[in-house]
């Protein structure tokens, strides 16, 4: 039995050691010219300003959190709605879909009610 | 092309589909109601458990209807919800003055609790790894959150931090021996994993390694020893009655999870299996009784002990026998009101501190038979209960199990732990002489009890008594349900 | 009925002492005198009726009482009682009226509370003696222990947590033995026969091969051991009984320990007389070795209730050897041994709570002369010393004076040792009554004489003693068909392995006739 799972290991073997050259090969043989401006944190091309390790506020998590969730919501729903003409019988299946959405419904009205929409 | 939704027979998971509605509605409700009504959040939860205890009592008629090789209304589920839904009544009655006390959100703290005990009975009726692994998370998610919900305490932080990254990398334990297992039987479901097993004759390491991390990933969950670090600081740190509801309700649920994979999917590999349980279960009664005789903190106290029962309920596993399945059943279901009740008292007690979060040392409880002896009559029975004096509920339940492991060959394993319920006598009797052989300081805050946990000691008090002296209907139930998990 | 009813009556007797102390502490002694007198009146009523009430009962049995409690776990709530049950149930009433009469003006403390524990330790007692299933015996066993916890922890003296934790421990670790043997009875005894009990009258004659019974038989033996106790672990006795308030050390004294003696008799030997065989003369030596230790021990005591405590180690010993020899004489003279022990015994400690409370010490050292300020106390604690060494005449002596005719039979070099006792006795008890009542009066006490209560439970005392020791056949003949059905259950369940010639070491009771037991027909061990 595991021998069937060598084909895995092989790829998985390939994977890294293909990846590791692609990162070691230019290190080891490119060329190194460090300035300050090339040392610099990548920031979308503007400069930085001041240190990476500061303290977000909570608030990002909170939406970062929220949008997750209404980002997998998409996940479910999409399929749904592609084949929402073939289930039988169609109005279970807009029920239960519909459950699903009250629920994720009830967690917006709860956030929102709690104030974790507001920022300040 | 047609896709034909599968039917539902929502009946079968009526109990847990109401605890869930019920949680919403707390949470519903929290968001109308006024701030100085908040108090009324625990009604509501409150009505939700009993229905969902109606519910699974009304169900039972022997018929085990099953959903789709995912969830069953086995005699086997329904009897360990009742014990859950036990601890989470007793839990809601010990909180009614306790979270206003410390300051904890109702609205969450009773949606969370609710949420995390309709995860304990998904995973005391789960009969797929999936739906397992689902319960599982749904259980614990709500825990990590309800431990740290007392914000203004340290300990508390520490405490779900702690529970979480253990928890998480239990979980990774738990998953990675279902995914061995699946890879071996092919299939989630735990009948196909047992017909696997029977045809399979000589298992395969894989799915022995599997079940393996499958019992380190629940040991983790009910705490057995080597995976118990996390209980003392946990369950010192969390809210009490938090602690109260999940040394209960927890280990119930890990114990039905288990003894459903061991018992039942694996149920033909007893041989294999049977003497890790037993190994575990001496040390973990073991390891617990010690830890526990130096501590002077209750709670960290109660922690201790909780491990040390886990090893006693585990000995009934251990027996692999219908008997011993059914003293499992009966000693977790022993277990809830006793445990609970120990720490209501401490809740009470933390009372007479007023805010400071006291009450919870052995010199607090020092003169509480003058002060309060109602409590203390309570508290005492609860001790000598998990000391296993008759004729109370703990000695009958440990009767059954280490009976059972007698008849299952395990005598060494009996041995260990009656031996081990001489060490503990100590730490629990500590409590008593406390209680009643000490002089007490005065009450800092001379106020009275709250009714509802006057009611919940009460009950809990009272059910020990009756177990001990009159078991016949309980035991009934154990068997009727081991009988349903073992077939025949 | 009436049995359920007399353990009922006590637990009711309590928890009303207990409310009713709520409006006056004095209620809850006139309760607990009441219960205690009425429970021990319907006993002596039984006692009286009994030749009648023979047929009510198979056997030796008086009463049978057999209830379904936990049918599928085999377990019964299943009482009965026979002419052993019943003398030790007339002792528990005796000593529990007494109990209640010395501490009338003790325990002002919580006094509900402390009647409630004293009445439910003569339940749990009267459980024990009446449990004829093995669940329902551990049940009553390990009940009186909590009482009892409560009665030395709350009530005791200044040492008091210290006796309790090690006297709750040591017990307790016997008893949890005794219930894993219980256990592997229960399965033994299923695997062989497929009836999964613990009634005792399905279990005797057992067949439960050797090996395991040794073992099994073990377990009872620690715990019972305790409770007597035997000498190697009887440490826990001295410290109990010397912290325990008076009612506590009578209680202790002369019924828990009766609760051991009982458990060899009733329990041990008859479902294991094989096992029980083989350890026999150890048993035996222990026996010895307890009456010699517990007489030294007492004699070096400076701690007036220390030293009576040590005399019950000595005194116990007399049964464990009574029950060893397992002949007619010695089981009678156990019996004896026991009712005498309680009385005298109780006595002495009642008598020492006396003085302790009148000169708030126990220290032999501060004593002397009293006999001169308290005459009547004097007397009473002479004849009891008297009694305690073995005075012909008073009940301990028709006791020991059986248990040595019987060992004689069993074992000649034992039983020789085993005299020695009346030597090591006579001097730790005359030893006690000359520094208590004579000599000096070096603290210059001038104390009050007995009240007229106390006179009251001394003159009881004094003539339950006397009357045992001059006329003790009404106990004799009550006692005996109890016994002989106990060896006939024992030589029942012996198996025949026995090789030829060597005859068996409780054989001979089918050949022996009681009434010809005097002239020693016993062939006993060669």
């Amino acid at each position: 039995m595991p021998a069937d799972y060598l084909p895995i290991l092989f790829f998985a073997v390939v994977a890294v050691v293909l990846s590791a050259i692609a990162v070691l090969m230019p290190a080891l043989f490119g060329p190194k010219r460090p300035t300050s401006v090339k040392l610099a944190p990548y920031e979308s091309g503007k400069l930085p300003i001041g240190p990476a390790r500061r303290r977000f506020s909570i608030q990002y998590y909170l939406y970062a959190v929220l949008f997750i969730l209404f980002d997998v919501e998409i996940v479910f729903l999409f399929p749904w709605a592609v084949v929402f003409r073939d289930l039988a019988p169609r109005w279970l299946g807009l029920a239960e879909a519909a459950v699903f959405v009250l629920i994720l419904l009830l967690g917006l009205a709860y956030v929102w009610k709690k104030g974790g929409l507001e920022w300040e | 092309m047609e896709i034909s939704l599968p039917t539902f027979d929502f009946l079968v998971v009526a109990p847990e589909i109401v605890v869930l509605i019920t949680a919403l509605l707390v949470m519903v409700v929290d968001m109308v109601i006024g701030r100085e009504q908040k108090g009324r959040l625990a009604w509501v939860a409150l009505v939700g458990v009993l229905a969902a205890g109606a519910l699974s009592y009304y169900l039972w008629d022997g018929s085990d209807p099953a959903l789709h090789d995912m969830l069953a209304a086995d005699g086997y589920a329904l009897f360990l919800n009742l014990a859950i839904l036990v601890a989470a009544a007793l839990a809601i009655l010990f909180s009614l003055e306790y979270t206003g006390r410390v300051g904890l959100a109702q609205g969450e703290y009773y949606t969370l609790l609710l949420l995390s005990t309709a995860g304990m009975m998904l995973m005391a009726a789960a009969i797929n790894l999936m739906t397992i692994f689902l319960a599982l998370e749904i259980l614990s998610i709500s825990l990590y959150v309800l431990v740290g919900l007392n914000r203004a305490e340290r300990r508390s932080a520490e405490a779900a931090l702690k529970y979480f990254v253990l928890g998480a990398f239990a979980s990774g334990f738990l998953l990675y021996g279902m995914a061995l297992i699946y890879g071996q039987a092919g299939t989630t479901s735990l009948a196909g994993i047992r017909a696997a097993v029977q045809a399979g004759g000589e298992p395969s390491a894989l799915l022995l390694v599997g079940l393996g991390l499958m019992i380190a990933g629940f040991g983790f969950k009910v705490a057995l020893v080597p995976f118990q670090m996390w209980t003392p600081d946990v369950y010192q740190g969390a809210p009490t009655s938090v602690t109260a509801f999940m040394s209960v309700g927890a280990k119930v649920a890990g114990f039905a999870a288990l003894g459903r994979v061991a018992l039942y999917a694996f149920g033909d590999l007893q041989g294999d299996w049977r003497w890790v349980l037993a190994v575990l279960s001496a040390l973990t009664m073991t390891v617990g009784n010690l830890a526990a005789l130096r501590q002077a903190n209750l709670k960290r106290m109660l922690a201790y002990s909780s491990i040390a029962h886990a090893g006693y309920a585990l000995a009934g596993l251990a027996a692999g026998n219908a008997q011993g399945t059914s003293g499992l059943l009966f000693y977790l279901f022993a277990y809830a009101f006793m445990n609970a009740g120990a720490f209501a008292i401490i809740i009470a007690a933390g009372r007479f501190e007023g805010a400071t979060g006291g009450g919870e040392t052995l010199d607090d409880f020092a003169g509480l038979a003058a002060r309060k002896p109602g409590l203390a009559v309570a508290m005492a029975l609860f001790m000598l209960s998990l000391a296993g004096v008759p004729p109370l509920a703990g000695f009958l339940a440990k009767l059954y199990v280490f009976g059972a492991a007698v008849r299952g060959g395990l005598i060494w394993l009996a041995v260990f732990g009656v031996v081990n319920s001489v060490i503990s006598a100590y730490y629990y009797l500590r409590v008593v002489v406390s209680m009643y052989m000490r002089e007490g300081r005065p009450a800092a805050v001379p106020a009275p009890v709250c009714a509802g946990l006057q009611v919940g000691v009460a009950l809990a008090a009272v059910a020990i008594v009756l177990l001990g002296l009159w078991p016949g209907p309980i035991v009934d139930l154990a068997r009727v349900a081991a009988l349903a998990l073992l077939g025949g | 009925m009436i049995l359920l009813w007399l353990i009922l009556w006590l637990l009711s007797g309590g928890l009303l002492a207990w409310l009713l102390s709520r409006w006056r502490a004095v209620w809850a002694r006139w309760v607990s005198l009441f219960f205690t007198a009425t429970y021990l009146a319907s006993l002596v009523v039984i006692w009286i009726l009994s030749p009648e009430a023979e047929e009510a009962g198979p056997g030796s049995w008086l009463i049978d009482l057999n209830l379904s409690w936990i049918p599928n776990l085999g377990i019964n709530l299943h009482l009965a009682l026979d002419g052993l049950g019943l003398l030790l149930l007339l002792l528990v009433g005796v000593l529990g009226v007494m109990t209640v009469a010395t501490s009338w003006t003790g325990a002002q403390e919580r006094t509900g509370f402390f009647h409630f524990n004293l009445l439910w330790i003569l339940a749990a007692l009267a459980g024990v003696f009446m449990a004829m299933d093995l669940v329902l015996f551990y049940l009553f066993w390990e009940m009186m222990l909590i009482p009892l916890y409560f009665l030395i922890g709350i009530w005791g003296y200044e040492n008091r947590v210290y006796a309790t934790l090690k006297f709750f421990i040591f017990t307790q670790a016997g008893g949890l033995l005794m219930l894993l043997s219980i256990l592997g009875l229960y399965f033994a005894h299923g695997n062989n026969t497929g009836v999964y009990t613990f009634d005792y009258f399905q279990l005797l004659g057992n067949t439960v091969p050797l090996a395991t019974a040794i073992w099994l038989m073990l377990g009872f033996f620690v715990a019972f051991a305790v409770k007597l106790p035997a000498v190697p672990v009887h440490t826990w006795l001295p410290d109990a009984h010397t912290q325990a308030p008076t009612a506590g050390s009578v209680d202790l004294a002369g019924l828990v320990l009766k609760a051991g003696a009982y458990g060899l008799l009733r329990f041990l030997v008859p479902l294991f007389p094989e096992a029980a065989g083989r350890i026999a003369p150890a048993a035996m030596i222990l026996g010895v070795i307890g009456i010699l230790y517990g007489a030294f021990q007492a004699y070096g005591q400076t701690d007036l209730k220390r030293m009576v405590a040590y005399t019950s180690v000595s005194h116990m010993g007399f049964v464990l050897l009574g029950v060893f020899a397992w002949n007619p004489l010695a089981l009678q003279g156990a019996v004896v041994v026991m009712i005498a022990h309680g009385i005298s015994t109780g006595a002495l400690f009642i008598l020492a709570g006396d003085i302790q409370e009148r000169i708030h010490s126990r220290d032999l050292e501060r004593m002397g002369g009293l006999w001169s300020t308290m005459p009547r106390m004097g007397a009473v604690g002479l004849l009891f010393a008297l009694a305690s060494l073995g005075l012909p005449g008073l009940g301990n002596f028709v006791g020991e004076f059986l248990v040595l005719l019987g060992a004689f039979q069993a074992n000649v070099p034992i039983a020789v040792l085993a005299t020695l006792a009346f030597v090591v006795s006579a001097v730790y008890s005359l030893a006690m009554i000359q520094r208590v009542f004579f000599g000096p009066n070096r603290e210059g006490w001038d104390l009050p004489d007995a009240s007229p209560r106390e006179m009251g439970i001394w003159v009881v005392m004094v003539v339950l003693i006397v009357v045992l020791g001059l006329y003790p056949r009404p106990v004799l003949d009550t006692a005996r068909p109890a016994l002989e059905a106990l060896q006939e259950y024992a030589a029942a369940g012996e198996h025949v392995e026995v090789e030829v010639g060597e005859a068996s070491w409780l054989g001979s009771t089918a050949h022996g006739s009681w009434d010809t037991a005097v002239d020693g027909v016993d062939g006993g061990r060669p």
